[in-house]
């Protein structure tokens, strides 16, 4: 009787909303009681993905895996139900790792207020996972628009009248996203009378193609918006530099990515690219994506503002994912997975250790940067090696995620992709070798130490070490790491890219179980 | 002379994109849900299913009640990220309130618009209305108390500990439903059918009378400390 | 035909609001005006005839309007009315540290 089955599906979305409601109520005192409430449930979090994963794993790998938990009645044919196959299994488990690391980080770089923005940290982290694992149009609108709210205050986490602006435009774009969102959803249900994805995947090609072409655009418009792509992109360097450092590693480097998925979702399960490229609109869509990456490397180029100048940079490299997705095919979709995986990395990398590098400046401007590499030696060389990474220097993993991308305008013959690809590398390599000469200039009459001397003593080394660097630190492994081994990822992506490719498969185990 | 020339631009944008959408929404047929979708199929078991007279809780409890779920824990986001913003360190000054006369009056009055926000709220399965509605009828009260009374008043009466406790409450009581139904029935959220009488009394409908009061605490409670942040904060000023 | 062209009209004058107009809260109100067009649109385009969605008792006139546009309009009202409050917060917010709810007298803001 009881369906015990699958249950983690809902666990993970459950988990983090209770997490939430327990810490708005206990008190901001206990301190080392929220810390404990926080780091037990993104453990847990983690454990249950990682359980599907381990427990899965022959499903897995030959791509047939797949998940459903139905909310509610499951004998009528009107219920919200979650699936997980193997592209959200794949994001989910990137994101919540991701997630794992920027709550640990936290835990030490957040005093004041702590209870409260684990509390909104924590929602942000459900509706994440919700609009993951949702097989339902509304109920994907609803954590839409939940993600929109919930990191608003987050952004305006530090009361002064940049934060507070930032979070009132991000807010007014979001919600604008919102309503087209929403409008483009009862449309479908005006013409379909269901708000399944796979059902609505079924049938999508019956609507008659001006009211097709109206659904998409406003699809597109929604995305386009939320992913800040170039006419549409102000508000986003503005929200991603004015929150703290973990917040703007989950805006940058977490939530662009959920957009990104929420995107081939939408487009290639639910509405089939071939109605996509019926109307020509990803050749449109893809020169645009290309153009807002050269803008959002040339803004970078312009910035004086260390945070500024690295969500500049990720307007550059989501739009460089989201044109090579659009190429559609799989040499494509290889490197775009991943430069997702390298991208999430690197821009958490960056940003948190921008957060601790910078704590005792005054701002994030560049002349205020003066010294900063002379403080924290053994950070600011793990900096260096992440910037070199998202340059895409070899061997480490931004190279390679580069590489394939090229690889794959290259295929396609698409030879504007490969011009901004390199051209975005020749820029980035300009701006951030600005940004780690002005680091290395000392103040005058600074005693001089050599760098060698003081990081080759590990005593110094370990009696400084603490949680946000041990972070920083891993990081940094990891993208060295996988610079060496990205065939390690061969797997997961195969087999999400067969997801992506093969929509027939999730519409029927949808319909049929 | 360039703000005209703007401000033409944009109206002219405008008119285009009007023209475009109008010509293309004359192109959808007539309203096909009832005909080709899944609503008739609520519509004609629901009653049966639910136990339910209004449809329309039915789907927002029932078949949808993870949206709801979604929607409050919504709601209960708004509010933490509002009180964040807004942080209530001082109390509040307060406002004199009106004349004696409107302090009588509503006296009489609040208690009614109590029991109307508590009626709303319980009769949700059986007439218009439902935890939301009637949450936002009792929010009114604390809202008449900080406007008649003054602030202090509504302080004294309602603290933002007592809210905060009502609106956590709230939610874990739609959440603690929600696991009610996996351990009985076998599916998170599912209608706690044990519970269903005869449809049209008042405790009928399974667990849907239970989740509309805990959701219309939640979301009177909600409001009211939407209302009490912002209006401490201009007293705080005008002080 | 009509539902259409009220829907439109109205969206485009929210749209309008919500660009042109300086002041923050008329932004906001722009805003919420979009989001009214949009409910105000769902509900009228699916009334069939038929009857509010509530059974009667002893009756079995299943003559409904459907009644799934309408749940999802009032999930889609909460939400509005929260982001309405926040958004209301966050000016009030700017308000206390620039003395003005002018968009142009915000630097930053206007664009």
């Amino acid at each position: 009787m009881m369906n015990w089955m699958n249950i983690e599906l809902i666990l993970l979305i459950l988990m983090p909303i209770l997490t939430a409601v327990m810490l708005c109520f206990s008190s901001e005192s206990n301190h080392k009681i929220n810390i404990t409430i926080t780091l037990t449930s993104i453990s847990l979090e983690l454990y249950f993905i990682t359980a599907l994963l381990v427990s899965n794993f022959a499903a897995v790998k030959n791509a047939s895996f797949f998940l459903q938990y139905t909310i509610g009645r499951a004998e009528s044919p009107f219920v919200i139900n979650f699936a997980l196959d193997n592209l959200s299994l794949f994001f989910s488990l990137i994101v919540t790792a991701a997630v794992f690391l920027i709550v640990i980080f936290s835990v030490k770089y957040v005093e004041d207020r702590a209870n409260q923005f684990f509390a909104l940290f924590f929602l942000v982290l459900a509706a994440i996972q919700g609009s993951i694992l949702t097989a339902d149009l509304f109920t994907l609108y609803l954590f839409i628009e939940a993600i929109t709210i919930f990191t608003t205050p987050l952004i305006a986490f530090k009361k002064n009248e940049t934060t507070t602006r930032a979070a009132l435009q991000y807010l007014f774009y979001g919600l604008i996203g919102g309503v087209f969102f929403f409008i483009s959803i009862i449309l479908i249900y005006f013409e379909l009378g269901t708000l399944r994805m796979a059902e609505v995947a079924a049938a999508f090609v019956n609507i008659e193609p001006g009211m097709q072409l109206t659904i998409i655009i406003f699809f597109l418009l929604a995305l386009l918006i939320k992913l800040g792509i170039f006419p549409i992109h102000f508000w986003l360097p503005r929200a991603h530099s004015a929150c703290p450092a973990p917040i703007s590693a989950l805006l940058s480097g977490v939530l662009l990515k959920v957009y990104l998925y929420i995107f081939m979702r939408i487009f290639w399960t639910v509405i089939s690219f071939t109605i996509l490229s019926r109307f020509q609109l990803h050749h449109f869509i893809l020169e645009l994506a290309l153009f807002s990456s050269l803008v959002g490397h040339l803004f970078a180029l312009q910035s004086d503002n260390l945070k500024k100048m690295l969500a500049y940079s990720s307007i550059g490299h989501i739009g460089m994912i989201l044109a090579v997705l659009l190429l559609n095919t799989k040499a494509a979709f290889y490197g775009a997975i991943l430069h997702i995986i390298a991208h999430l990395l690197m821009k958490s990398a960056l940003f948190l250790s921008t957060g601790y590098l910078l704590q005792t400046t005054l701002s994030y401007q560049i002349s205020d940067l003066k010294g900063v590499g002379h403080k924290n030696r053994s950070v600011f060389v793990a900096f260096i090696i992440v910037c070199l990474a998202t340059i895409g220097m070899p061997p480490l993993f931004g190279f390679v995620s580069k590489w394939y991308v090229l690889l794959a305008f290259l295929e396609s013959q698409h030879y504007f992709g490969a011009f901004v690809v390199g051209a975005g590398s020749l820029i980035a390599l300009i701006y951030y070798l600005r940004y780690i000469s002005q680091a290395y200039l000392t103040f005058k009459g600074s005693e001089t130490v050599s760098i060698w001397q003081e990081n080759l003593s590990f005593k110094e080394f370990f009696s400084s070490f603490n949680a946000m660097k041990a972070v920083i630190y891993l990081f940094t492994f990891l993208i060295i790491f996988f610079g060496f081994s990205f065939k390690f990822f061969s797997m997961p992506i195969d087999t999400a890219i067969f997801e992506l490719l093969n929509p027939q498969k999730y519409i029927d185990l949808v319909l049929g179980g | 002379m360039t703000g005209l020339l703007k401000k033409i631009l944009i109206i002219v944008v405008l008119l285009f994109t009007t023209l475009a959408l109008y010509l293309n929404f004359i192109l959808m047929p007539e309203y096909q849900g009832l005909k080709t979708g899944v609503s008739n199929y609520i519509i004609q078991s629901a009653l049966r299913d639910t136990g339910s007279l209004n449809l329309i809780t039915a789907v927002l409890y029932d078949y949808r009640a993870f949206d709801s779920l979604g929607e409050s824990t919504v709601i209960f986001g708004a509010v933490s990220g509002i009180v964040l913003i807004l942080s209530r360190k001082m109390l509040p000054v307060s406002s004199k309130g009106l004349s004696f006369i409107v302090k009588r009056t509503l006296g009489i009055i609040t208690p009614f618009i109590g029991l109307f926000g508590l009626y709303v709220i319980s009769h949700g399965h059986l007439s218009p209305g439902g935890g939301f509605q009637g949450g936002v009828i009792l929010a009114a009260i604390s809202i008449i108390f900080s406007i008649v009374y003054g602030s202090a008043f509504d302080y004294r009466r309602y603290s933002p500990q007592k809210k905060t406790i009502l609106e956590t409450g709230g939610a874990l009581t739609f959440l603690t439903i929600g696991l009610a139904g996996l351990f009985f029935e076998g599916a998170f959220l599912h209608n706690l059918n044990f519970l269903t009488a005869e449809p049209g009394t008042l405790l009928s409908a399974g667990s849907i009378p239970y989740i509309n009061i805990g959701v219309g605490f939640k979301v009177g409670a909600g409001l009211a400390i939407i209302f009490y942040s912002m209006i401490q904060k201009t007293f705080e000023e005008d002080y | 035909m009509f539902n259409n062209l009220i829907f439109i009209i109205l969206f485009m004058l929210g749209l309008y609001t919500l660009i042109m107009k300086k002041n923050l809260i008329k932004m906001v109100i722009g805003l919420n005006l979009m989001e009214a067009a949009v409910f105000l649109w769902v509900i009228a385009f699916s009334d069939t005839g038929g009857r509010i969605s509530i059974h009667k008792l002893a009756e079995t006139n299943f003559n409904f309007n459907d009644p799934v546009p309408q749940a999802l309009t009032l999930t889609g009202i909460v939400i509005g009315a929260s982001t309405a409050a926040l958004l209301l917060t966050l000016i009030i917010e700017l308000n206390k540290f620039t003395g003005t709810i002018d968009r142009d007298q915000i630097e930053g803001l206007n664009d």
